[in-house]
């Protein structure tokens, strides 16, 4: 009973730690950019309705920038959780599986045929169904006499990775110089969607997926101590996998049609949280979501500052921070077991 | 207003045709992200509307007094918006989601496409003169460059034309074909091209072997133009090596597509083509 109350005080201090991040790096979004608004000024301008530049840099420009970056954090954070603990392998991340490949292919073909001159919706439409149709053949090819083969999953995926990869390599060698650019700068990604549709989609997408996973969290504790011992206390192993699968693609798939490819988040703050909270997924899937979103935001806005009024891709500071915080992290916990 | 003043002496230069700017005319605030259209403004005389640029708008000088808000593909939508323009000028390789992103914010984007060939770098001119009020200024400019175009085309019509390769991309070898503006200056300046009818810029060692021309001309963009006169050396029985005509240009000549720097060009590349005859 003590260890309970111990360990729900320990949750409760961890959420109340993530949401304080996320808050910070909302405020730090909101408040720095080339604009050189004062900081006390936008918190004015937040809460007070007058009309003006201003109001219009931070409600449309700096606003939805910062809820979209919350949303693809969480959902890439999200949804490495699930395929980490799933496929009990620490390397596997949203990008593995070959999902961001199709939906890569998609884009650039949409690109490619200038099909995106017809309503600026077809792009993020394009993408989604280059995932989709990954999607489907992934699951086509693993499913054998129902049972979804989790390895075969994973290597099947990486092979799409690199199918889709040669793809794009083919495209771009047949585009035009501006069509090039479009592709470089969708693969590069980015947070700045000007529809807003899409960005009330994305979050609306990733909060629903982060309470349908909860249905899930005694299914993935179980899960990671292997598919047999999952089975054996009960599991419907089976229909949990299928479903955690659609769920997960789901997810990379819309984040990845939305913003493009946004690497390390969702491989870096999954390994952190568990660092930190522990492998329960009953916190794991909401701190990993809180983290991602706080960490995806943080990145953007020192992206978008660092060397204004130039923009550097997100992925920079996402791969660069994240990465060498991580390695700093694993060198000194290695340090300490010996 | 010390704009204006700036601007004078360089009107001065372009032959005093250009009316003084009108004050009704510069109500406008214009962001313009392409270093072409950004010369070309401050050739019609509105070089004071422009309240953004991108890093590489350094012609004329008077533009390092104006803010920058990008490079030519990453820009920032927050800090053209500070600006308060009423007309923010694009070209294809600008963001799309920032292009995107400014209209949505109800601020008028206008795309100005690359220019191919003379008539377009005109075309694209008078097209924006005519968002300025300027038109009477951009045709004054354009009759005086098509008039000095048609004195070099008859003075160099008379002489044996040379074959020419002009190369402005190193491994792989890129050449210009017909529809380029480089194309048209070596037209123009009585040269032949010879990689006017290849269908694609991609051109091979070989065909330049078989083609033979009488010289080569290196534009050197982003690749050591020496080391490529040397690689051409290594041909001695190309008749440009064997007359010593593999010439290296600046790609500052060549690479600022407006009506007047269209000129300057064409002046230098006939002196290139005709430097013995």
């Amino acid at each position: 009973m003590q260890k309970i109350k111990k360990r729900s005080l320990k949750w409760i201090f961890w959420l109340l730690v993530l949401a304080a991040a996320v808050l910070g790096a909302a405020a730090f979004a909101l408040s720095v950019g080339s604009a050189g608004i004062p900081f006390g000024k936008v918190f004015r301008i937040l809460f007070e309705g007058q009309k003006g530049i201003e109001r219009s840099i931070i409600w449309d420009i700096r606003m939805p920038r910062l809820l979209l970056g919350f949303a693809i954090g969480g959902a890439l954070s999200l949804a490495g959780v699930i395929l980490q603990g799933m496929f009990r392998n620490p390397l596997v991340e949203p990008y593995t599986l070959g999902i961001s490949g199709g939906a890569a292919v998609g884009v650039s073909l949409n690109i490619l045929f200038g099909l995106h001159r017809i309503g600026v919706l077809t792009m993020p439409f394009s993408g989604f169904l280059g995932a989709c149709l990954v999607i489907l053949l992934l699951y086509g090819l693993n499913m054998k006499r129902r049972v979804l083969s989790l390895q075969g999953l994973l290597l099947t995926g990486v092979m799409i990775n690199f199918i889709a990869s040669s793809l794009i390599m083919l495209i771009l060698a047949l585009s035009r110089r501006e069509s090039l650019q479009g592709i470089i700068f969708w693969i590069m990604g980015s947070l700045d969607e000007p529809n807003a549709f899409l960005t009330r989609l994305a979050l609306g997408a990733s909060v629903l997926f982060l309470v349908a996973t909860y249905f899930f969290h005694s299914d993935l504790n179980a899960l990671a101590l292997g598919e047999e011992e999952a089975l054996h206390l009960g599991v419907p192993v089976e229909r949990t996998k299928r479903l955690l699968f659609l769920i997960t693609s789901l997810l990379i798939g819309v984040s990845v049609a939305v913003s493009g490819m946004i690497g390390f988040v969702g491989l870096v703050v999954p390994h952190f949280m568990k660092k930190m909270v522990g492998c329960d997924h009953r916190i794991l899937l909401a701190a990993s979501f809180l983290a991602g979103g706080a960490f995806l935001v943080f990145c953007d806005t020192l992206a978008r500052t660092v060397i204004a009024p130039m923009e550097l891709p997100v992925g920079v500071i996402t791969g660069i921070l994240g990465g060498s915080l991580f390695v700093f992290v694993l060198m000194r916990d290695n340090g300490e077991g010996r | 207003m010390v704009l204006q003043v700036f601007c004078l002496p360089l009107k001065a230069e372009e032959g005093g045709q250009t009316p003084l700017p009108q004050k009704g005319a510069l109500s406008q605030r214009i962001v313009s992200l392409s270093p072409v259209l950004t010369e070309e403004l401050f050739l019609l005389g509105v070089g004071d509307s422009v309240v953004g640029r991108t890093r590489y708008c350094t012609k004329p000088a008077e533009t390092d007094k104006i803010e920058v808000v990008g490079n030519l593909t990453e820009i920032n939508v927050e800090k053209i918006v500070s600006l308060r323009p009423d007309l923010v000028l694009v070209i294809p390789l600008t963001d799309p989601r920032a292009k995107q992103k400014l209209r949505s914010l109800g601020i008028r984007v206008e795309e100005f496409p690359e220019a191919a060939d003379f008539r377009g770098i005109c075309d694209s001119f008078l097209r924006l003169a005519g968002m300025v009020h300027k038109e009477k200024a951009a045709a004054d400019l354009i009759e005086k460059a098509k008039r000095e175009v048609s004195r070099i085309r008859q003075e160099t019509g008379s002489r044996q034309p040379p074959a020419v390769f002009i190369e402005v991309g190193a491994d792989p070898l890129v050449t210009m074909v017909k529809g380029s503006y480089f194309h048209d200056l070596i037209e123009f300046s009585g040269g032949v091209n010879i990689a006017a009818e290849a269908v694609h810029q991609l051109y091979s060692r070989e065909k330049v072997l078989a083609k033979d021309p009488d010289i080569i001309i290196i534009v050197s963009m982003g690749f050591d133009g020496e080391e490529e006169k040397r690689i051409w050396q290594g041909y001695p029985g190309l008749k440009a090596v064997r007359q010593g005509k593999i010439i290296l240009v600046d790609s500052d000549l060549f690479c600022a597509p407006t009506p007047v720097s269209f000129v300057h060009a064409l002046q230098g590349v006939e002196k290139i083509l005709h430097a013995e005859n």
